[in-house]
Parts: C-alpha cells; structure tokens; sequence
C-alpha cells in the first residue's frame, strides 16, 4: 500500500517537472518562432521582387542569411506557384545557393514528415544529386510512404527504375496505397509498357494491377483496347472492373460480347462496370442484358443498368417506362425512381 | 460473541476495501499503459504536415465523402454551419443536411439561404429509418443536398443520410460542431494509404467556447475562461490523445465519436447502420463493425488520428453537463450489457479482453467503485476498522495518479502536436489538469453513478442540451 502511494508522488512531482520544463521550452520557442516568420517573410519579399526585377545577388543574399529550413519551406512554397522562365530563375539561384544539397540531407536525416516533403522538394529542384538521393531512399528508407514519395518524384525526374523493381523496393504493405495510383497516372508514355506487363501480371497484388489499367486507360488511349478486352476476363473481380471501366472510355470491337459475359459475373462490382461501360459506349444491343440486371440483388447493379438504358436513348428510356409501368419488382421500382431523378416537378 | 462480530466487519470491510483499491488500481495501470501506447503511436507518426502539401500529395486521389449533417432545431446556425461545411478543402465531397423533422425553422432557413428547390434522387433503402419528406436540391452548388425527414432520433437521420449518400466513405459530424479546413483531408489519409482494410476512422474533438470564431470558422484560439469547460478541455485530451490514440495503435478503438468520425459506407450498410434508440449511436457502431469483421473474418483497421479536427461547444453549466455524462454513461452501459457475449470471448481476440475489459472496469465498475471509495475507505479509517495505509493508497489512486494522468496527457499534446498557441495557455491547463481532480472528478463520477441508476431504471431520455451556439463564443 506504501508503495503505491510512494510511486504516486515520484509519477506526479515527476510529471510537473517535465511539464514545467515544456513551457519553458515553449516560451523560448515563441521567440524563435516570431524570428522565422519574420524571415520568412523577408525571404518571400526577396522572391517576389526577384520575378521582377531578376536581381539574382539580391535574391541570393536573402536566401543565404535565412536559417536553412525557412529557405527550404517558403522557396518550395513559392516554386510550386512559378511557372516558366521565372521559375527557372529561381531554381539557379537556389542551386547556386546549395538549397538541393540541404534537402538532400534532410531526405537522409529528418523525421518522416520532413523526408516525404524532401522527396516532393527535390523533384521540384530537379538538381544532379537529386536521383541519387532518391533511388537511395527508394532503396533503403524504412518508411514506406517515404519510399512511395521517392518513386513519385523519381518518376517526374525521370529516373524511376523499372516498375516491378520500384515495386518491390515500394514492398508489398506499400501496394494497398492509393498514391500507386498516383504514380502510376505521373508514368510518361515511353514507359507504359511497363504498366501494362505489371497489369498482366497474375501473381502481382490485384490493387496495384487495377490502378494501372486505370492509368493505362486515362493517359494510355485507344492503343491499349485489345489489352483491356484481354483482362476483362480475368478472374480477380478487381482487375476484371478495372479493364471494363478502361474498355467503357476506349470501346472494342468485341466490347458488347465481353460485356454480356461480365454482366452474368459473380462479383457486383464487376457487374456495376459492364453496365457502365455498356451505357457509356451506347451499346443498345445490350439493353436485353441489361434490362436483366435491373432485377440485381444489389443496388448499385441495377442503378448502374438504368442510367446504362436511359443513356442508349429512347430504345433505353421505353424499356425503362415498360418497366415502370409494370408490376411491383424491383426493377420497376428502380426504374421509375431513375425515371424520376432530377428537379422534381 | 461481540469479538466475533467485529472480527467479522472488519474482514468485511477489508474485503470491500481491498474491491473498491483493486478497481482503482485496474483503472490506473489502464491509464498508464495506455500513456506508454499512446507516447508510441504519437512517436512514431509523421509529423503534422501543412495544409497545402496535403493537398498536393493527396488532392488527385483522394476518394470521394458525403459529410452527413443531423440537424434537430438547429435554425440559429445551421445557415452558417453549411457555408463553413462547404468551403471545406476537400477535392470530392458532398454536404448531405438531414434536417430530423425540426420543429422550429431549420428547413426553412436553409429553402432561404440556398435557394433550394425539391429533387428527385434514387437512393438505396438499405438501412431502415423514419419517412422522408423530401430531398432539396441547391442550384448555387452541386456539393449540398437536404434530406427532410420526420423526426426519429439522430440514429435515425444519420441512418437516411446514409441511404441518400452515394460516397463510399461518409463522415458523421454534429450540426453546431465546426471543422477545420483540412479535416476532412487529413481524416481521408488512412483511407489513401491503406484504402482496403481502413472502415473507420475518428478524429480530434476541441472545445471550442472562449476561441474567436468567425464565419463559421475559428479564428483564434483560446482557452475558455470558464472553469467547467476549461476542466473538459483537459478531460478531452485524455480521452482523444491518451485513450484513443492508445487504443488505435492496437487496433482496439472501441469509440469513434458520433461527433465526427469518417466511415466505409458498405461496412457500415452490412452491420445495419446506427442503432436507432441508442443512447451511444456511436459506440454502438463501432463495437457492431468489430463484431461484423471478425465474423467474416476480414482483415480490418479502425483508427483515431489526432491531426483532423472538429471544434465543438461544450457544456458550461452543471445541469446540462450533469445530464450529458449521465447519457454518457447509460449509453457505455447499453452497449457493454447489448454485447455483452464479446466480452473475453476468444473469438473476438483483443477487442473482447482489451476493448471490453476496459469497458468493464472503466465504465462499468469504475465509477460505482470509487464513489464507495469516497464514502467507506474513509468513514471506515474513522471507525478504526482500516489503517492508513488503506487511506493513503485510495488518495494515491485518486488524486496523486490522477494528476499525473492528466499532466501527462498534457505532456504528449506539447511534446508531439503543440496545438494550443501560448505558453501561458499550457500553464493555465497544468493547473486545470491538477485542480479538475480535486471536486470536478468526483462530481463526474456522481454523474455516473446516476447514470447507472437511470440506466437499471430503465431512463431513455437523452435530456435537454442547451447550447449557447458556437457563434456566440468570443468574438
């Protein structure tokens, strides 16, 4: 009983001390605060005169008697807003004032936060070192999202190794992310091959696969519609969708026999993509199907076959009346609710 | 015979009194551990990142999120509340305002303010809930609906606002509550990263009375100069910072708060929705999702992080506060006694040991235990039936570890996430957070012990909740 009484006392005094000494730390902090925003905002003055006078020394100076970490944050900040030969500008004179170097450090030395914003930072700066530092925080950072932050800029410098190896340095509790996605959209065309290898892949994460037939289909075109149609059949519903959303945007010649065949899938999700698919490529001759799936058990399926039919026009628009009017179901009742949508009278 | 007899009260009271110290012992070690979880977890975060670089990093694939908005009488600010919730920083997300068959002019104070006009949208009936009236449109922006519906509790508008939504994630917030800008944004964050275990997510509840607030923003920060809720500001970043946190890095969180919290939709569909009736909708939830996902036995995450924020007004008198822990309490009761069958059930791994067990002993027994602390450990010293020893111990728990809980909570706000702008605020808070267990914390637990009182008598009510309204704080 002693002892928890005597523990008590040494937690709390203990306790106080150390809240003692954080507002002490607190008080200093503010002083140090008030200086960095005062040289910030010193520093975003030099910057702005700099677009327009392009005093190079001027901006250099200012730059050089800021603290490190305020050159770092404000003149990624004002970077982000330039475009052109203003921003180039910046850039040399931030290069010749070693600013890269130190973010270079910082993506070896700082905290998590710190290290994914070096990433974001060095591919804005774009200098020499910038690849190395980030193929080496691909490769050994113990943060996984500091590591997707290396392949993001990587790939906008680039330099982004090829992707099953980026992927695997990314590791696999890394390939649920949606900044794949994100990285995947940032791949230039030289590189989609790459993207539609990995999507191919059966063995790799069904994720990481439907993210690239979703970048392959926004940025890769028509080029990649036999590739679609090919995975449309594929048995991981993830990837399955994925291919019938792509062939929705690019249409194939064999489009409606492929989605007649998705729309009787297992998976509603697969079900939900073929019939926006059909919809958005207009295909009437698939209004029997559809019609079919306007009794889904599931309402995304059969809110998806009724904006399918009321996009085919007035063939889609009459079976969906024929259905309104007929008896209670739940296609009629999907259908007149469809019918229904939009500002009420 | 008389020997007989007091040898028997004594070994009567020390057993009694050996119960009501090993219930605040339980409780203490909870609370240490759960300091020790919760300094890891916040350790081993990133760091806050500023707004504009979440945007960046995130803003293209951010998923999209309806913020379902119950209003119950909330004509004074709900105009304003809506103009805040809109100009959110988020890329994809609609406002979803179910108005719960007000009976003064919420309604119409929204049909005025944003020109809305009926609207016919097809929505699911999943999840059961009163009829609703009609939806309205707003032709000044696509991002806001309004549901009318008759009233049935906020349950059951949470419920049809999960109906009408068409986002796969939806986020729950209080109509009179304010969120910072990039809530929503640092909210979606678990849901980027890991979109396919993430159901649920919770985030940082502030008391809001004494900061500047304009346009249904807050401005400046500050403390509140009122003792009541400047005790709950303390009281809140034990349960948020301490609690929660700790609970999260296990994936134990056993609370997601119905205040603002970010939800899967199909998860939440498959469980059936909020409990209609429930005196804790939001704990209730919670507990059904953990229960659903380790049926099916599906790999999951539940997770509170504290960078998202929602400011909301808390209670500054002793009656409304008084009848807020009592709901409070009834409702940790409800859902203990509802699921009772998880409770150190196997099946349910660590949320049945952990997540009940700190049920058991911090909501259940806590309280009763230590108010009959407060009466029989001292009366029975008095008496000479106890040593001091047995006093000594029973203050240590109370008092000398209660303030080193609440300092520390206190510690890990200042060493990891620095959120309260002045020094002076923080010195101001180390004395609330010693002071609050010297009066507040025993009203507090009377409170709950009422609850439970109310609770076996079968009390459903939720009480009035008088709110002065966020607006009305200093300007």
């Amino acid at each position: 009983m002693w002892m928890i009484w005597e523990l008590s006392i040494l937690l709390s005094a203990l306790s106080l001390l150390i809240m003692l000494f954080l507002i002490v730390r607190r008080v200093l902090q503010e002083h140090r605060d008030k200086a960095a925003a005062d040289q910030r905002r010193q520093l975003l003055t030099a910057l702005i005169a700099f677009t327009e006078n392009r005093d190079s020394e001027a901006l250099k100076a200012v730059v050089l008697g800021v603290p490190a970490s305020v050159a770092i944050n404000a003149g990624f900040e004002f970077i982000s807003l330039l475009r052109g030969e203003e921003r180039n500008g910046v850039l040399v004179a931030f290069h010749e004032c070693g600013l890269p170097a130190l973010v270079g450090r910082l993506l070896e030395r700082g905290n998590v936060a710190e290290r994914i914003h070096a990433a974001e930072m060095l591919a804005a700066l774009g200098s020499e070192d910038a690849t190395a530092s980030l193929l080496s925080a691909l490769d050994h950072d113990r943060s996984r999202d500091v590591r997707i932050a290396a392949a993001i800029a990587l790939c906008d410098l680039g330099s982004l190794p090829l992707l099953g190896i980026a992927l695997d340095k990314i590791g696999v509790a890394g390939q649920r992310s949606r900044r794949l996605i994100d990285l995947f959209r940032r791949f230039p065309r030289s590189r989609f091959n790459e993207l539609a290898v990995h999507a191919s892949r059966a063995d790799a994460v069904p994720f990481v696969r439907a993210a690239a037939i979703d970048a392959l289909a926004r940025t890769g075109g028509f080029g990649f519609a036999d590739f679609f149609a090919g995975l449309a059949r594929s048995d991981s519903p993830e990837v399955a969708a994925a291919a019938l959303r792509a062939l929705g945007l690019t249409g194939h010649g064999a489009a409606p026999a492929i989605l007649a065949v998705a729309m009787t899938n297992a998976d509603w999700d697969v079900r939900t993509a073929a019939a926006d698919a059909a919809g958005r490529l207009g295909l009437s001759e698939l209004a029997a199907p559809l019609s079919m799936l306007m009794d889904d058990e599931f309402w995304t399926v059969r809110y998806a076959a009724a904006n399918a039919l009321r996009s085919l026009g007035n063939p889609g628009e009459r079976l969906l009346r024929e259905m309104a009017g007929s008896e209670v179901s739940r296609s009629q009742r999907t259908a007149s609710l469809v019918l229904a949508e939009g500002p009420a009278a | 015979m008389i020997a007989d007899w007091s040898h028997q009260i004594v070994l009567a009271a020390t057993i009694l009194s050996w119960f009501i110290i090993g219930a605040g012992l339980a409780q203490t070690t909870i609370y240490l551990l759960q300091l020790i979880f919760a300094g890891y977890a916040l350790s081993k975060r990133p760091p806050v990142a500023r707004s504009a670089l979440l945007w960046h990093r995130y803003g293209d694939v951010a998923p999209p999120i309806a913020l379902l908005v119950p209003a119950y009488n909330e004509a004074l600010n709900v105009v304003e509340s809506v103009h805040s919730m809109l100009a959110l920083e988020y890329p994809n997300f609609e406002v979803v305002v179910i108005n719960d068959g007000s009976k003064d002019d919420t309604l119409q104070r929204l049909i005025e303010a944003f020109k809305l006009t009926k609207f016919h949208r097809p929505y699911e009936e999943a999840l059961a809930h009163k009829p609703i009236r009609g939806l309205y449109s707003s032709p000044m922006t696509e991002r806001l609906f309004v549901v009318d519906k008759e009233n049935g509790g906020k349950a059951d508008a949470q419920n049809a606002g999960i109906n009408v939504c068409r986002a796969p994630l939806f986020c729950v917030i209080d109509g009179d509550s304010i969120l910072e800008p990039d809530a929503l944004m640092r909210a979606a964050q678990p849901f980027i990263d890991d979109p396919e275990r993430t159901i649920a997510v919770g985030g940082t509840i502030r008391i809001a009375n004494g900061s500047k607030i304009e346009a249904g923003r807050v401005r400046e920060i500050h403390l509140p100069r009122r003792l009541l809720p400047l005790f709950q500001v303390v009281e809140y970043l034990r349960a948020f910072l301490m609690a929660r946190l700790a609970w999260s890095s296990i994936n134990t969180l056993m609370l997601v708060s119905g205040a603002f919290g970010m939800f899967r939709r199909a998860e939440v569909v498959a469980v059936g929705g909020f409990t209609k009736g429930s005196m804790g909708e939001d704990l209730d939830l919670v507990i059904k999702l953990h229960r659903h996902m380790r049926d099916i036995g599906r790999k999951y995450r539940i997770q509170f992080i504290p960078e998202p924020v929602c400011w909301t007004e808390a209670p500054e008198t002793l009656s409304v506060l008084a009848r807020q822990r009592s709901r409070w309490q009834r409702g940790a009761l409800e859902c203990f006694f509802r699921y009772r069958s998880m409770l150190f059930n196997p099946r349910y791994g660590r949320v049945g040991f952990l997540g009940f067990g700190h049920i058991l002993i911090v909501d259940v027994l806590g309280p009763v235990a230590e108010v009959l602390g407060y009466i029989l450990i001292p009366a029975f010293w008095l008496l000479g039936i106890l040593s001091a020893e047995y006093l000594l111990a029973f203050t240590a728990l109370i008092f000398t570890y209660g303030v080193t809980v609440s300092v520390c909570s206190l510690i890990l706000e200042e060493a990891e996430l620095q959120r309260f702008p002045r020094a002076r605020d923080l010195a101001v808070l180390t004395a609330a957070a010693v002071i609050e267990n010297f009066g507040y914390r025993q009203l507090n637990n009377f409170w709950r012990v009422k609850g439970w009182w109310q609770y076996l008598r079968g009390n459903q009510g939720w009480g009035e909740m008088t709110r002065t309204g966020l607006g009305g704080a200093k300007k």
